[in-house]
């Protein structure tokens, strides 16, 4: 059963792919993009039941569906629904119907790499995943061939493959501490290494540690590793820059969480959890200024998923049940969010015609209900209640206060209310400032159904895991954060 | 003993009387190479003797700097010879007066003498030649250092004479990339040193001198023993890179006197070889700008530095 | 562990190999014109295709000679001429404003290679390893890893980048070779493809920057700041 719906997932975006580019037609290649989203998103959602009974292990040991990558699937196949329905309202508004099968190629194939990323049971074939994404994804930021996107993708490229080959450096270095311990041939399964770790060496592991994280964390977007990701989230279109924050960035922080784990079990001290949390709180730092001093609205959005990611960083590094299930709501609600605002981000940017935040005027006269929604959400996204995004952050800050970092989280809770005032003093300026009299309005190109949709489907299940966290995530929480601690020595039961 | 104490006078003598023609043969290669006739390999001594008849002129602004200075590099010269195995290769008295880094001491006592007197007489061209010769040794000497400290942490003992036994009896340590590396960083110390291409050129224009300009009051007798010194240098510098380097062999061990004339022999020999690489390397490059000095000795700097990590990892 | 069984021969010839590849790495770093960038790293990628047939006959691992061979194919012939075809169609000889000095670099990759040995000595040491290949391999990853850094922060010409990441990937295969040549035969051949399609993918960018920004120097690629 659950072999059939990881195959499914696979075969969904794969076959739309392929026909896309045999058909080539742009409505057809709508249609076939939207279809695969919404049977992976099926399959994603009966996924995370399925795999509380116990790791599921595939084809020579190669794929594998735990509780953890089921979520972080669930979550990438949803930002992947939505931004497929969005995309087809977006992308008709650039009126370039010949070069659309071409696009929704490159997003299904950008769809199908994020989701296989959490399926990999070998560390080895994961790194390999995250050097597809980042391929499929340049060329989808490069997109519309402007001058300003070839520059962002070419940024883009250079700095994530040279962080990447640093995690490919840790990589190799596991493998090798591992082979004291193993022998010279061995699977490298997380499992496997989970197991080998206490006898490994503690220097070795805990260098192998630190370029994992560096160069994972230069693809999820932790400062000071984060300087493409501005420059990227910005210059793609709308769906493919939700698509990058919702799903990308989850995929990544994947593979951080899983190399914790490891080092974990090997009981190193406090620092691999120290470096995370000073990670994720330099981030925070770094995007709380950015925010400040911004000009253009989808950087805003860009420096938003570095704070968010930061604040996830947060969460793992804390630790512990609270750490750990803060972090995982975390991204859920944080994938819904970032899809709200960039996909209002977008249709203000096409109707505008501009990226200034000076340039928007009087959003909320001229767009009642798609401006109502990008309102609430940019109310959200700063951590306000009664949204999903206040339950979790509470949660990491429980969290932090309970562990050794206090100073930790701390800085988070002063840096979030700078960043809730300086964005939603960005959306004021938008939303309240009225246009000059002597200034004729432009013209404001009304949103279409396309568009508007997903917005809704964002925004209310945001609402609703704001005011109702279920009794049954949070026990999943628990079975996800009692795989991750070192405490449960059963090989096999995953992550 | 006495039979030791004869061979370092010899030693000594055979850089005094063999340098000018060593000099002479490196010329005379140039300019055969460039298809000229050349002037004969013994020049350099009929140059000497010419010199040294001209009457001592000494300019109005010099001080008594101006005329100890060729005496001291002179005497610097003739010093370093009995540290450095010339002829024989096992140590003879005094030889352990000074190792591998006081030999480099005094080469460079020698040079710094000479950078005071450019000074010292007031002109703007012993002024410009001493402030490029000096940016020269900044640029140098620490890779010289360097150098020098791979070359002891090979053998791990600081005398040269270590060094040449070590690598006559192991081909493996002459052949390791260490040994190479120091070769090849010497190679390029010695192309800086001895002012050939493309650092120096051999056109007597003033703007391009460094060695030339600094001695340009010089006249008669101080000039000859300042050219002498240079040639000494040369010498000393050939040696080194010779016989601790690049061809141990050929020295003499039981310390005979036809043992110590067959290693004199030998090592004009060796230098007709290190020569020819050294023309050859001056005729087929142009002079590099001023500014881009740092380049070949940016390169010898860092194949002394993986020389040393060679030497620590096997 | 292969490396703790090894004859002296095979020792130094590893060792001569890895210096070799090193050396070729600053070759890269110190020159000027792309051409000798690139048969730089054709050479290196040639002496590692070496090692790993030497590594396959010392240690008894057949499928290494099969990695030799494609790393010799792909790495060594296939992505040099890919580059050599992209550098003929920038009309870009040599760079032409340096960020750092070519010998500055050179000096500043020294200091890399200094830490990189600090680093490597210290892990081999709690191994228990010292004085074997094995910390020569590890000095000479990080160090080839460091001055790949190095290029893509001092070069600002698009091929240049390229060849920096490459320089990296090659030391990281380099340190593999040695370290762990164990490794699943299926991760290193797919390392290797994606390595030609990373090249491919870098390819298609550098024509859509000739095309649409006019220029591959990433010293004019200004546009977005803040």
């Amino acid at each position: 059963m659950v072999g059939a719906l990881l195959l499914t997932i696979v075969l969904a975006p794969s076959a739309a792919i392929v026909l896309i580019l045999l058909a080539r037609r742009p409505r057809l290649a709508e249609g076939l993009n939207l279809a695969a989203s919404v049977i992976a998103f099926l399959a994603a959602l009966a996924l995370p039941a399925l795999s509380l009974t116990g790791a599921h292990v595939y084809w020579a040991s190669y794929i594998i569906l735990d509780p953890f990558g089921a979520w972080v699937i669930l979550c990438s196949a949803i930002v992947y629904l939505l931004a497929s329905i969005y995309a087809i309202g977006y992308m008709r508004l650039l009126e370039e119907e010949d070069s659309l099968p071409r696009f929704y190629a490159l997003f299904a194939g950008f769809g199908l790499t994020t989701l296989v990323g959490p399926m990999m049971n070998s560390a080895g074939l994961y790194w390999i995943a995250i050097e597809l994404t980042t391929l499929v994804s340049a060329f989808l930021v490069a997109f519309e061939r402007a001058p300003e996107s070839i520059e962002a993708a070419w940024k883009y490229i250079i700095v994530v493959s040279g962080g990447i080959s640093l995690a490919l450096l840790g990589t190799v270095l596991f493998y090798w501490a591992g082979s004291f311990v193993l022998g010279p041939h061995y699977d490298m399964t997380w499992a496997v290494l989970r197991g080998a770790a206490p006898q490994m060496n503690p220097a070795v592991l805990l260098l192998a540690f630190l370029l994992v994280l560096v160069g994972y964390g230069t693809k999820v977007g932790l400062a000071p590793m984060h300087t493409w990701l501005p420059d990227a989230h910005s210059e793609g279109p709308a769906p493919v820059s939700a698509l990058l924050s919702g799903a990308l960035l989850n995929t990544a922080m994947v593979g951080i969480v899983r190399y914790l784990a490891i080092i974990e079990a090997a009981h190193p001290g406090p620092l691999p959890r120290l470096v995370l949390v000073v990670l994720g709180a330099f981030s925070l730092f770094v995007a709380a200024m950015f925010i400040v001093r911004q000009r253009g609205i989808k950087r805003l959005m860009a420096y938003s998923s570095v704070e968010h990611m930061g604040i996830m960083a947060l969460g793992f590094g804390f630790g512990g049940v609270l750490g750990v299930a803060g972090a995982l709501y975390h991204m859920l609600n944080h994938t819904l969010n970032k899809s709200l605002m960039f996909f209002g981000a977008g249709s203000m940017m096409r109707s505008y015609q501009t990226k200034d935040i000076g340039a928007i005027r009087d959003v909320g006269r001229r767009f009642p209900v798609v401006g109502a929604l990008w309102l609430a959400g940019a109310v959200a996204i700063t951590g306000a209640p009664p949204f999903g995004l206040f339950a979790s952050e509470f949660t990491i800050l429980r969290a932090g206060l309970r562990g050794p970092q206090v100073w930790a989280a701390i800085v988070m809770a002063l840096l979030l209310i700078v960043i809730f005032i300086a964005f939603l003093n960005h959306f004021r300026e938008m939303y309240f400032t009225p246009t000059p009299a002597e200034a004729e309005p432009a013209p404001a190109r009304p949103v279409g159904a396309w568009c508007a949709v997903p917005m809704w489907l964002a925004l209310v299940p945001l609402l609703v895991f704001g005011l109702w966290w279920p009794e049954a995530i949070w026990q999943y929480f628990g079975a996800i954060a009692h795989g991750l601690t070192p405490s449960s020595g059963v090989i096999g039961t995953g992550l | 003993m006495t039979r030791d104490i004869l061979l370092q006078i010899a030693q000594v003598l055979a850089v005094l009387l063999l340098a000018p023609l060593l000099q002479g043969i490196i010329l005379q290669f140039e300019e055969r190479v460039q298809r000229a006739q050349g002037p004969g390999i013994f020049q350099p001594y009929r140059d000497l003797r010419k010199l040294f008849h001209k009457q001592i002129v000494l300019p109005e602004t010099a001080s008594w700097l101006f005329w100890i200075a060729p005496v001291v590099a002179f005497t610097a010269m003739m010093t370093v010879p009995i540290l450095i195995p010339v002829l024989t290769n096992f140590p003879l008295p005094l030889s352990d007066m000074g190792d591998i880094l006081g030999g480099g001491l005094i080469l460079t006592l020698g040079g710094f003498m000479i950078t005071l007197a450019g000074l010292d007489s007031g002109s703007a061209y012993g002024g410009i030649g001493s402030s490029r010769a000096v940016m020269l040794a900044i640029l140098a000497e620490p890779t010289l250092i360097l150098v020098f400290v791979g070359i002891t942490l090979l053998a791990k003992a600081m005398l040269p004479f270590v060094v040449n036994h070590l690598l006559v009896a192991q081909p493996a340590v002459y052949w390791s990339p260490a040994h190479l590396f120091l070769v090849a960083a010497f190679f390029v110390l010695l192309l800086v040193e001895t002012d050939r291409l493309p650092i120096h050129s051999s056109t007597h224009v003033e703007v391009y001198m460094i060695e030339e300009g600094r001695i340009l009051e010089y006249a008669g007798p101080l000039l000859a023993l300042l050219r002498w010194a240079s040639m000494m240098k040369q010498f000393i510098l050939y040696t080194i890179f010779c016989n601790v380097l690049l061809l141990p062999w050929a020295l003499s061990i039981e310390g005979t006197a036809i043992g110590a004339l067959g290693a004199a022999a030998a090592l004009m020999f060796k230098f007709t070889l290190v020569g020819c690489a050294v023309v050859v390397v001056e005729t087929t490059q142009s002079r590099l700008r001023f500014y881009r000095y740092q380049e070949p000795l940016a390169a010898s700097f860092l194949l002394a530095v993986l020389a040393i990590i060679g030497t620590q990892l096997s | 562990m292969l490396v703790a069984h090894l004859s002296p021969l095979a020792a130094s010839l590893f060792s001569l190999i890895a210096i070799a590849s090193l050396l070729l790495a600053f070759v890269m770093l110190g020159s000027r014109w792309l051409r000798h960038y690139l048969y730089a790293f054709a050479l290196e990628s040639w002496l590692i295709a070496a090692l790993s047939a030497a590594v396959g006959y010392y240690g008894q691992y057949p499928e290494l000679y099969l990695i030799a061979v494609l790393t010799a194919v792909f790495r060594g012939c296939l992505l040099p001429y890919l580059l050599l075809r992209i550098v003929r169609r920038l009309n870009v000889a040599r760079e032409l404003h340096v960020v750092v000095q070519a010998s500055s670099s050179l000096v500043i990759g020294a200091f890399a290679v200094v830490f990189a040995l600090v680093v490597a000595t210290h892990i081999g040491d709690t191994l228990g390893l010292g004085g074997t290949v094995v910390v020569l391999a590890l000095t000479v990853m990080l160090s080839m890893k460091l001055i790949g850094f190095l290029m893509l922060t001092v070069r600002h010409e698009a091929i240049s980048q390229i060849l920096g990441l490459l320089v990296l990937e090659n030391g990281i295969f380099l340190g593999s070779q040695i370290l762990v040549p164990g490794m699943p035969l299926l991760l290193e051949i797919v390392i290797l493809f994606d390595l030609l399609i990373i090249v491919a993918c870098f390819g298609l960018l550098v024509q859509y920057l000739i095309s649409h920004v006019g220029t591959t120097s990433s010293l004019k690629l200004r546009r977005l700041v803040g």
